[in-house]
């Protein structure tokens, strides 16, 4: 267990999901988890990334913290363009010239749906009724899930998160896997990798299920297993996801310079 | 031909508002500016059964909603960023008082900027395959929804899609950072969607952070996305998106991001923050005290503020606007 790492499981996390983004490559993602992420990436590994934000932010570099959403003064001080909605997510992400988007999840099955909207009692059944509780809703997420050449899901591992079939799909994956995402002409390939508290998982390339790929120095197959709401599969070559480097916690804590993420 | 189109808040709400309209704010972000001030003063006039169409969730929202003004409200995304779940709003939606029926942020922009067209519909590349198309908070028998996001054939390709329903609301309030007092304004900080809304919305009016002189407007032309001839109503407020952020203006203040979500909660917080924060004020002078003149200074002294320096020459004093304002009453 973590106990004595010098890092939290939220930053192994964030330095995980940033190693999958590239430099020179355009990226958006959306607010706290995820936008630490890609920071971390450009301040870490990544220089060029061409960072923005759904709501038109390009070229910041943010400053006195985590920004506390994708337009406060924390993001705005050194943006190179300030656009728009349609620009951002439209022009940029529903084209097709995204990269890369990193979201977040309240809840994940294993054809890499993600729900954020809402929790259920059961099944919601044949008719829209009121969730037991109210969560935020797409947002820009379902945008990316649809445009954004790949995209990365960040999710706190826990089995109530990890369902096999969603309540709702706020923002598809491969929704019942295979081909499915080729009936809705999505210009994004879908998800490449959920990266969680406890491990990585990847789809396998013909059925697109998400299967176990890699776990931490602090965690294991079992405990990952454990916490999964599906019968989940394991990669033969499943195996430890490098520890974070000295430079890699020194790159993400100047981008979460207030802590946020030290504390978890 | 009037020379300017200032007027004070109240007078603006009693006269662009009505019970159970379509009401569009700022299009802004739950962090960043949205006409705040407009909505409270919605609640301080006791407007009911509006049916709001937020691009995003703000704290206006919020309010609207845990003080029962709202039956209805379309929007993309109804959290607050890192501020959590909106919690006036969660309130309202999960007693089953308010009607949420969800989008994406791109599907509130392009259906936006379908009504600014005049377009039957939009065609969806986005929110199709999801849940955000098969069920409807507007039409709950319907599963899968019907008339949300229905699919129509691409004329071209034949190939089925999704459509989304333009929308053209009844009145928009809409935060900028500075207007001139004929209805020029210049939005520091992203649009998000607010030029789609002016074009989209039956009426608009501005909710100004500061009003400048006309000269300043000739001077930025390109940066003056919402030109006069489309504005009914000039507002000056400032602090109008209080406690969001407006950038190049004032910081989000973190404090009452949280006291006022976490009042909102409750019927009886959401009743004691209206007494407090939205009955408890006359005038601007007022609205201001209840900031607290330190806490001002010290969100106005903002890592952004270098934004709003090639402005500043223009900007008119209380006293300015005050006469300007008296001249349209007269």
């Amino acid at each position: 267990m973590s106990e004595n790492l010098p890092y939290s499981r939220q930053e192994m996390m964030a330095i995980a999901t940033g190693r999958e983004l590239h430099d020179g490559e355009l990226a958006i993602f959306g607010v706290g988890l995820s936008m630490l992420a890609g920071y971390f990436a450009q301040a870490c590994h990544a220089p060029n990334i061409r960072a923005m934000t759904e709501g038109g932010v390009y070229g910041a570099t943010p400053v006195g913290g985590l920004p506390w959403g994708i337009e406060c003064n924390r993001i705005s001080a050194n943006a190179t363009s300030f656009t728009n909605a349609i620009d951002a997510i439209g022009f940029l992400v529903a084209s097709g010239r995204c990269d890369v988007g990193i979201i977040g999840a309240a809840q994940v099955d294993k054809f890499g749906n993600v729900n954020t909207t809402g929790i259920w009692e059961g099944e919601i059944g044949d008719r829209y009724r009121l969730p037991k509780t109210r969560l935020t809703g797409a947002g820009g997420a379902n945008d990316i899930a649809c445009g954004a050449g790949r995209v990365v899901i960040m999710v706190t591992h826990e089995a109530k998160r990890f369902a096999d079939k969603v309540s709702y799909i706020s923002s598809p994956g491969y929704l019942e896997g295979g081909n499915a995402r080729e009936r809705y002409g999505f210009v994004g390939k879908g998800p490449s990798a959920i990266i969680t508290t406890l491990g990585i998982l990847r789809p396998d390339p013909v059925s697109k299920e998400f299967i176990l790929e890699a776990y931490y120095a602090f965690s294991s197959v079992e405990e990952i297993l454990a916490n999964t709401g599906w019968d989940l599969k394991v990669s033969p070559s499943v195996h430890v996801v490098p520890e974070p480097t000295a430079e890699e916690l020194a790159a993400l804590r100047r981008v979460d310079q207030t802590g946020a993420l030290r504390k978890a | 031909m009037p020379s300017n189109k200032l007027l004070p808040l109240a007078e603006a709400v009693r006269r662009y508002t009505w019970d159970g309209m379509q009401y569009a704010s700022g299009a802004a972000l739950p962090v960043g500016s949205d006409a705040i001030a407009f909505g409270r003063e919605l609640v301080r006039q006791k407007r009911r059964d509006l049916h709001a169409i937020f691009h995003c969730n703000t704290q206006q929202l919020n309010l609207l909603a845990g003080a029962g003004a709202v039956s209805k409200a379309e929007c993309g995304f109804s959290g607050l960023e890192v501020f959590g779940f909106a919690n006036g709003l969660r309130r309202a939606v999960e007693s089953g008082q308010l009607a949420l029926e969800d989008y994406s942020n791109l599907a509130m922009a392009v259906r936006l900027l379908g009504g600014a067209m005049n377009w039957p519909f939009v065609p969806a590349t986005v929110n199709i395959g999801s849940d955000i198309q098969d069920r409807s908070a507007f039409a709950p028998d319907e599963y899968p929804a019907k008339h949300k996001i229905p699919t129509v054939t691409d004329p071209f390709s034949g190939r089925e899609i999704g459509a989304f329903s333009p929308l053209k609301p009844d009145l928009a309030a809409i935060h900028v950072s500075l207007a001139d007092p004929l209805g020029n304004a210049i939005m520091l900080g992203t649009e998000w969607s607010r030029f789609e809304l002016s074009r989209a919305a039956r009426k608009v009016i501005l909710i100004a952070d500061a009003i400048v002189d006309t000269d300043c407007m000739r001077q930025f032309p390109n940066l003056v996305r919402i030109p006069d001839i489309i504005v009914e109503a000039v507002v000056y407020h400032p602090f109008a998106a209080w406690p969001q952020s407006s950038p190049g203006l004032y910081d989000v203040d973190e404090a009452h991001m949280k006291l006022m979500n976490k009042a909102l909660a409750t019927e009886q917080g959401t009743a004691d923050y209206v007494r407090d924060f939205v009955d408890s004020y006359g005038d601007i002078d007022g609205y201001l005290d209840l900031i607290g003149r330190d806490n001002i200074a010290r969100l106005s002294d903002s890592a952004t503020s270098f934004l709003l320096d090639p402005f500043r020459q223009w900007i008119k004093t209380p006293e300015e606007i005050a006469a300007l304002t008296a001249e349209v009453a007269a």
